[in-house]
């Protein structure tokens, strides 16, 4: 059984104009806003598409418009940020009139991959990094609200970055998206940005801990050590326990200690 | 090691399978077996950009699996093998007796499925489908992540959609 190849999408095609693509910018920060367990973020992923689908033939409410709005509305689980690769796509795919059965296998194939590349990269990847930046600049003095602002300017650079090069790289693309996933950001990315956070962690926890007690106390040697017997156990347990199980572990733990002593 | 996981997940590879599995199993490489797929050039490689550089993906129909499965055990590397859907691991485990395992990993709405977990829906038929599995010597369970506990097949069909 050989599936159909996806064409090339035509050099000559309509180009999308800068306000239709700010509006879907705009509504992708929405794009988990109608989120449920049925249709996971589709409901999103229409609400993003939508001001592209007011261009097909017919206009706003035209048949075309309604059809593909009830496509877009149903299930869709991808990464929130890597989905505007997905929006741009079938934004691309919709005004030029790609066949629907192509589309909806589209649909079907997408997600996986975006929340998989996703996953890795941001969750996986710079959400810890950004942390152990933050961590580091708390150690090295700064505010609190320093502190918050720089975890949420680097942050953001990568979140806002990915959700405006997925919209142009997707609709540069169309279904042919797997060109776009190919970009050696996404490739090489999740490795690359590993190393780099525990290089900074690495100097970020004893830094910290160090900001913490202030130096010279005798209690630092044993932090420290608390604090690489908790590395150790935290990369036994990896994969074995959740996230915030550990860290209820480690809250209870903390809490008995400074109730005893 | 070998390929030791077989998981029914509509949406194939995913972050679940590659980060979530990925890591704490240190999977080397991944089987993705569906007949339409193996036999779509497109879908394959928009799959292989789902995965990091340095794990395998193979694509296979349910028969192409079938004959190599000896083969995907016989790597040293921890795999995972998966279908899109009950009734192509079903095929599969007919093809390839062998298969004492199978793990449901997400199964998602669509009109005319219930809810029996929040990452588990399934329809009366597919529901007899997995009975079916679990009457062939299968021990079928339902667990999305490694750290969440594996459901014996019992407790996945008397779920609510709450759990």
């Amino acid at each position: 059984m050989t599936a159909p190849a996806i064409a090339r999408p035509p050099a000559d095609a309509l180009a999308l104009p800068w306000r239709v693509r700010a509006a879907m910018l705009v509504r992708m920060l929405g794009i988990q806003g109608a989120w449920n367990y049925e249709t996971m973020m589709g409901n999103g992923v229409a609400f993003a598409l939508e001001p592209a689908l007011r261009l097909l033939p017919g206009g706003k409410g035209g048949d075309r418009y309604r059809r593909a709005m009830a496509r877009h509305s149903g299930y869709f689980n991808a990464h929130p940020y890597l989905a505007a690769l997905a929006v741009g796509a079938l934004a691309r795919a919709e005004l030029d009139g790609v066949p629907e059965a192509q589309i909806d296998r589209f649909r079907v194939a997408a997600p996986g991959p975006l929340g998989s590349v996703g996953d890795r990269l941001v969750w996986a990847g710079w959400v810890p990094f950004c942390s152990a930046v933050a961590l580091l600049a708390f150690g090295l003095g700064a505010t609190p609200w320093g502190v918050v602002l720089l975890f949420l300017a680097a942050y953001n650079v990568l979140h806002i970055g990915l959700r405006v090069w997925g919209l142009h790289a997707g609709w540069t693309h169309g279904l042919r998206m797997a060109q776009a996933l190919a970009n050696p950001v996404l490739r090489e990315g999740p490795a690359h940005v590993a190393r780099a956070t525990a290089f900074v962690a690495g100097i970020a926890l004893p830094v910290a801990a160090q900001g913490i007690i202030g130096p010279g106390r005798a209690v630092l040697g044993g932090v420290l050590a608390a604090v690489s017997a908790g590395a150790v156990l935290v990369t036994v347990l990896h994969g074995r326990i959740e996230g915030w199980r550990l860290a209820t572990l480690v809250l209870a733990a903390f809490v008995l200690y400074t109730m005893v002593r | 090691m070998t390929l030791e996981l077989f998981r029914i997940d509509d949406r194939l590879i995913h972050g679940q399978v590659v980060v979530g599995w990925g890591q704490p199993c240190a999977l080397g490489f991944l089987v993705l077996v569906d007949d339409e797929v193996a036999g779509s050039e497109w879908e394959q490689e928009l799959y292989r950009m789902g995965v990091p550089p340095e794990m395998d993906v193979y694509f296979d129909s349910v028969a192409g699996a079938a004959r190599r499965l000896e083969g995907y055990r016989a790597d040293r590397r921890t795999g995972m093998l998966l279908t899109g859907d009950i009734g192509t691991m079903r095929r599969l485990v007919a093809a390839a007796p062998g298969i004492r395992a199978v793990m449901v990993g997400g199964i998602h709405h669509k009109p005319g499925r219930e809810a029996r977990l929040r990452y588990v829906f399934l329809t009366a038929d597919e529901e007899d489908q997995l009975r079916a599995l679990a009457a062939d010597g299968v021990a079928v369970t339902a667990q999305d992540v490694p750290q969440a506990a594996a459901l014996p097949l019992e407790e996945l069909l008397r779920g609510d959609g709450t759990g």
